[in-house]
């Protein structure tokens, strides 16, 4: 599949602050990438050095081998929503958007088609200055719809909608994708964005930490993470755990958690030594569950070792409990 | 490159620049009809310098250079040709508009030629929307107390291409400082600063910079069609003009350079 965005070794330091450090990924055509983080994990730095207006301190970010200043008219191609940008307050938005289609020798036609689009067609002749921050950012998606591009760029594009603009959203979002355009799309809550993405690209402290596809995050998460035990035998059951190569740790006075366990594994071996039990849990992680841990502690994590060749248990696609 | 100037106007003319401008133009340009009718009527001279004595006998403008003064009247409006320059640049940075149009024009030098030509434009037709006004206003005032309407509308040709030339250079200026000094507030003091205060200080301290200075090289410029050379030991209007441009030019220079280098954020 080929790639619409390239991005390579890509750093940008701002003074000693280092926002992205040795970045790597690519963005395939037909398909919605979700570009997650934490806040500061350097997503707006790398989306901006895309668009041209952050320069990298190294590295490269382009479309199909061309940067975007290298584009002619770029906006044709590349459509973006990017966060704290701003509108002339007395300016209407039906004026924004031919002031943009005119600079990029676009059809005015498409004025009204993007408002239409977006559903901001009753308020074109209102200055922009009244708007509200949801219809704010459906006036950004409008312009970066104006030049029927085919790659969108979308910059945390849920803040400010409300959740039917939120459904909206994911639903153009797939028909974008359905089109055969590509979709980069950052969030810092996968939760709001695993309805919609084909692939990840996580990213922490300026770092790739993953680029895998939602599916093999997915299994990933429905790995399971232990077994939670209440036993009224705990002495007995820890001393019969001593024999087998397990972790596990006393969380109450009642129960245990045997890190990697499984049922499959986990019942017979009880049944073997007679233990009684009252309570037997098979604890998943959740997709949100896998995100936070990858974002968090992943220095310790390796990422050779994610998306596949996992050991255990049968995959459980989608699978949070 | 129309396309690129139509954008402009259109981002322009959405926002209260160009109107509050303007009116602030043909203000002061009303303000100064009426201190050249004023002063006939006082016999103390009209204002603007040489030639511009009031003649025994006569109430109203009459001599080619009365009538010319009275013509080129709102010349002082130049300074407003300035603003509109900084301000159709320095806009954009103050409401963050400037983010868009990066991503319209990525390349920042043409992002910035694009100003240049589109506030030559407007500076030039500031000037002329000023002349307009002045034949109109000056004209039937001229003509109500028995002056020569005719005998001033002669005189156009002699003033308005100065005039034109010399405000489409001054917004060429305005694109420049603004191109550097993006801060609105800052552009605009360092502009007033210099061209009310510090630029005369300057002159009376050291006589020798008053041809080299923006102003005294655009009234130079001023000279097109006057068909006259180098008076008041300014330069020729060639020279004045290319002078002028190149300070406006080597401002905008600069100015894409510190642009290309910014990040947006």
């Amino acid at each position: 599949m080929p790639s619409a965005i390239e991005v390579h070794a890509l750093s940008k330091r701002f003074g000693p602050v280092r926002a992205v450090e040795q970045l790597t990924f690519e963005v395939p055509e037909g398909r919605v990438t979700g570009f997650l983080g934490p806040n500061g994990s350097g997503k707006t730095t790398t989306l901006r050095i895309l668009l041209g207006l952050v320069s990298a301190t190294a590295g490269t970010a382009t479309f199909g081998g061309r940067r975007y200043v290298d584009l002619e008219h770029p906006i044709r191609h590349v459509g973006a929503v990017l966060e704290a940008t701003s509108f002339h307050p007395t300016r209407r938005a039906e004026d924004h958007l031919k002031s943009v289609a005119i600079g990029a020798g676009i059809p005015l036609s498409r004025v009204e088609e993007t408002l239409d689009l977006v559903g901001l067609s009753d308020v074109a002749r209102r200055r922009v200055g009244k708007f509200s921050l949801g219809m704010r950012q459906r006036l950004q998606l409008a312009t970066a719809l104006l030049g029927d591009p085919e790659i969108l760029i979308l910059d945390e594009p849920a803040n400010g909608l409300d959740p039917q603009g939120i459904q909206w959203l994911r639903t153009f979002i797939r028909y974008q994708a359905s089109l055969g355009h590509a979709v980069l799309v950052s969030s810092h809550l996968l939760s709001e964005m695993e309805e919609t993405v084909d692939d990840v690209v996580i990213v922490s402290h300026g770092q790739l930490v993953l680029q895998t596809t939602l599916a093999e995050l997915a299994t990933r998460a429905g790995t399971s993470t232990g077994m939670r035990i209440r036993t009224p035998e705990v002495a007995r059951l820890t001393a019969a755990l001593a024999a087998v190569p397990v972790a596990w740790r006393q969380v109450a006075a009642d129960t245990l958690v045997i890190d990697g366990a499984t049922p499959e594994w986990f019942g017979p071996f009880a049944a073997q030594h007679q233990i009684v039990l009252y309570e037997l849990v098979h604890e998943r992680g959740s997709l949100e569950d896998v995100f936070l841990s990858l974002t968090h502690g992943f220095d310790a994590a390796d990422p050779a070792n994610m998306g596949g060749g996992q050991a255990g248990p049968a995959p459980m696609p989608g699978g949070p409990t | 490159m129309i396309a690129a100037i139509r954008s402009e106007w259109l981002k322009l003319r959405t926002t209260a620049v160009p109107w509050v401008l303007t009116g602030i133009a043909l203000l002061i340009n009303a303000l100064l009809i009426l201190v050249i009718f004023l002063s006939h009527d006082n016999g103390t001279g009209g204002p603007g310098g040489g030639g511009a004595f009031v003649s025994p006998g006569y109430t109203v403008p009459h001599t080619t250079q009365q009538l010319r003064n009275l013509v080129g009247s709102g010349f002082q409006g130049y300074i407003l040709a300035l603003l509109l320059g900084v301000l159709c640049i320095t806009t954009e940075f103050r409401h963050k508009t400037v983010t868009t149009s990066f991503l319209v024009t990525p390349h920042r030098p043409r992002f910035v030629g694009g100003k240049l030509i589109f506030a030559a434009i407007a500076g030039a037709v500031l000037a002329v929307i000023m002349l307009v006004a002045t034949v109109v206003g000056g004209g039937l005032t001229l003509a109500a107390r028995g002056g020569s309407f005719s005998d001033m509308i002669h005189q156009l040709p002699a003033v308005a291409p100065g005039m034109i030339l010399v405000f489409a250079l001054f917004a060429i200026l305005g694109v420049g400082i603004g191109s550097v000094l993006t801060n609105q507030v800052a552009a605009l003091i360092v502009c007033l600063g210099w061209f009310i205060i510090l630029e005369g200080i300057l002159v009376q301290l050291v006589h020798s910079a008053e041809k080299w200075v923006p102003t005294g090289a655009a009234t130079a410029a001023a000279n097109l069609t006057r068909g006259r050379g180098s008076d008041f030991g300014l330069f020729n209007w060639w020279q004045g003009t290319l002078l002028m441009l190149a300070y406006g030019l080597v401002f905008a220079a600069v100015g894409s350079i510190i642009l290309t280098r910014r990040d947006i954020t």
